[in-house]
């Protein structure tokens, strides 16, 4: 064993008696992502709907909204919010100081979650906005209520054709979620740059973060090939050679 | 109101901007009357359809359906707007639409594009609809397509579909906008034949077409717009055979 090891440039042994510590960074980076993806696409439904709509009041303010926070680093937006807030007396007396803002978690999941909003909300309501208008006149012509079309209708359509463009914004996300290590937080990076300052080893820690976002982004990978294969049948080339074979993937 | 007709339109104009294109156009279709509406590109025939179920506002002019008034007010633009939504969205389940482009969801199957209408807009229990949506597919001799994505159909396929999802909410009048334009010539037969089945069986239909075959073969009734006014109207026989205006010689000349 050792003299396998040996071969290695890098001090497997550090690794292996520190990757609790990493195992630990990937439960802090996948919680921050993923629950800032979850709250940052709940927000982003009504916004999109009502960027969609051209709503006279809501329209332009959401816009501004997306505006600014696709118009700017999601590092420059973390450090406002983390150590821009905290300059102001008002902020640190408020009941959001303790226990919220002045947590870099609650700074850089607030942060996490707008940005992800704004670029979800552009997304979804581009993806709204090419619904075929013919589709749209059908369920007017059916009966449909402007709410009843949207929900049978114009969002379950446009939800579907995001996927494979959400699967990019969940990757950036990931990938962006790094900014969490810059304000003191343990994610996989942190602990790399935790590692990397403590014995003065790039590789060991840094090899060891990119190996584990690496894998975190073929899971995501995988999920949306399955998300695609369930929700996107209609999209796929019917197969042929099994003709009388009713197609898989009618929800009733 | 017993006696109604069951469509009424009482001198329909519609301008787009500057552009009149319906231009005061009256109709009645009794009970069973298959009216075929016939007209060159521009004529107004699609526009004037899509006035009836208001997925294009009229700028004046009444729609009745089956007696009952499709209720309208001005706006303080001096726009014409519905009173009650509500009324407008019944009324358009009670006349059910085939398009050109077909239409179809295409994120749904054929079974659930055709159950969409009678679970969500008239609240019918789900096996029931179920149902009556595989005697709908079977009467358009697509049963073994339940299953199938739109997609994944021959556009003939597609808009038998879409006219089983139309026939599935029992409507008063069935609004067909050339429903054959957008099929290749192979395709357009499987779709009148079915057609022409529902003007049997007594349906009242509009339909917006190309196929004077059609026309004179199945319609009771046809009508001859020429710049969004009516231009002749009568019995199929007579005004295709001996049209009394020019327009309508030229319109059917430029078609043979």
């Amino acid at each position: 064993m050792d003299a396998v090891l040996s071969y290695i440039p890098l001090d497997i042994t550090l690794i292996a008696e520190n990757f609790d510590r990493f195992l630990y960074g990937v439960w802090t980076t996948l919680v921050l992502t993923f629950l800032a993806l979850l709250v940052g696409g709940l927000f982003a439904i009504p916004m999109a709907i009502a960027r969609a709509s051209k709503h006279w009041l809501l329209n332009p303010i959401i816009w501004s909204f997306t505006y600014v926070f696709r118009g700017s680093p999601l590092l420059v937006q973390t450090y406002l919010i983390y150590f821009g807030l905290g300059q102001f007396e008002a902020v640190r007396e408020s009941w959001l100081w303790d226990p919220i803002l002045s947590s870099a978690w609650w700074c850089a999941f607030i942060a996490f979650s707008l940005n992800t909003a704004a670029y979800t909300t552009e997304l979804l309501r581009g993806s709204i906005v090419d619904t075929p208008s013919g589709e749209v006149e059908a369920a007017i012509a059916l009966g449909h209520s402007y709410y009843k079309r949207l929900r049978r209708v114009v969002l379950p359509s446009a939800f579907r054709r995001m996927i494979p463009a959400y699967s990019n914004e969940v990757i950036f996300m990931l990938h962006g979620s790094v900014i969490a290590s810059t304000i003191t937080l343990q994610d996989i990076l942190g602990v790399g740059r935790w590692l990397n300052g403590r014995y003065y080893l790039a590789y060991e820690g840094f090899i060891t973060a990119a190996l584990l976002y690496f894998l975190i982004v073929l899971c995501i990978t995988q999920l949306f090939r399955l998300l695609e294969r369930r929700y996107l049948p209609h999209l796929r080339e019917r197969d042929t050679t099994t003709d009388s074979a009713p197609l898989p993937g009618s929800i009733r | 109101m017993i006696d109604a007709p069951a469509l009424q339109v009482n001198d329909l104009y519609k301008s787009f901007g500057d552009n009149a294109v319906i231009k005061g156009v009256s109709m009645d279709a009794s009970r069973g009357d298959v009216i075929s509406i016939l007209g060159a590109s521009g004529s107004g025939k699609s526009t004037f359809l899509r006035c009836l179920n208001l997925l294009e506002t009229p700028d004046s002019g009444d729609v009745f359906l089956a007696g009952e008034k499709m209720a309208m007010k001005r706006n303080r633009r001096g726009h014409q707007v519905p009173v009650d939504i509500r009324q407008v969205e019944k009324m358009r389940s009670r006349m059910a639409m085939v398009f050109q482009g077909f239409n179809l969801w295409s994120h749904m199957t054929v079974l659930d594009n055709v159950l969409e209408g009678p679970i969500y807009v008239q609240n019918v229990a789900k096996a029931e609809a179920k149902e009556k949506a595989y005697a709908m597919l079977e009467r358009v001799g697509l049963s073994d397509r339940a299953k199938y994505y739109p997609a994944h159909l021959s556009g003939g396929q597609q808009q038998r579909v879409a006219i089983a999802r139309a026939l599935v909410m029992e409507p008063d009048v069935m609004l067909f906008d050339e429903p054959t334009s957008a099929l290749d010539p192979e395709l357009v037969g499987e779709v009148l034949e079915v057609m022409s089945n529902l003007a049997k069986e007594g349906r009242t239909m509009l339909v917006v077409t190309h196929e004077i075959a059609f026309a004179r073969d199945v319609s009771t009734k046809t009508v001859f717009l020429h710049q969004g006014e009516i231009c002749e109207e009568g019995p199929p026989d007579e005004i295709l055979k001996s049209p009394k205006t020019e327009q309508l010689t030229t319109f059917l000349s430029r078609l043979s």
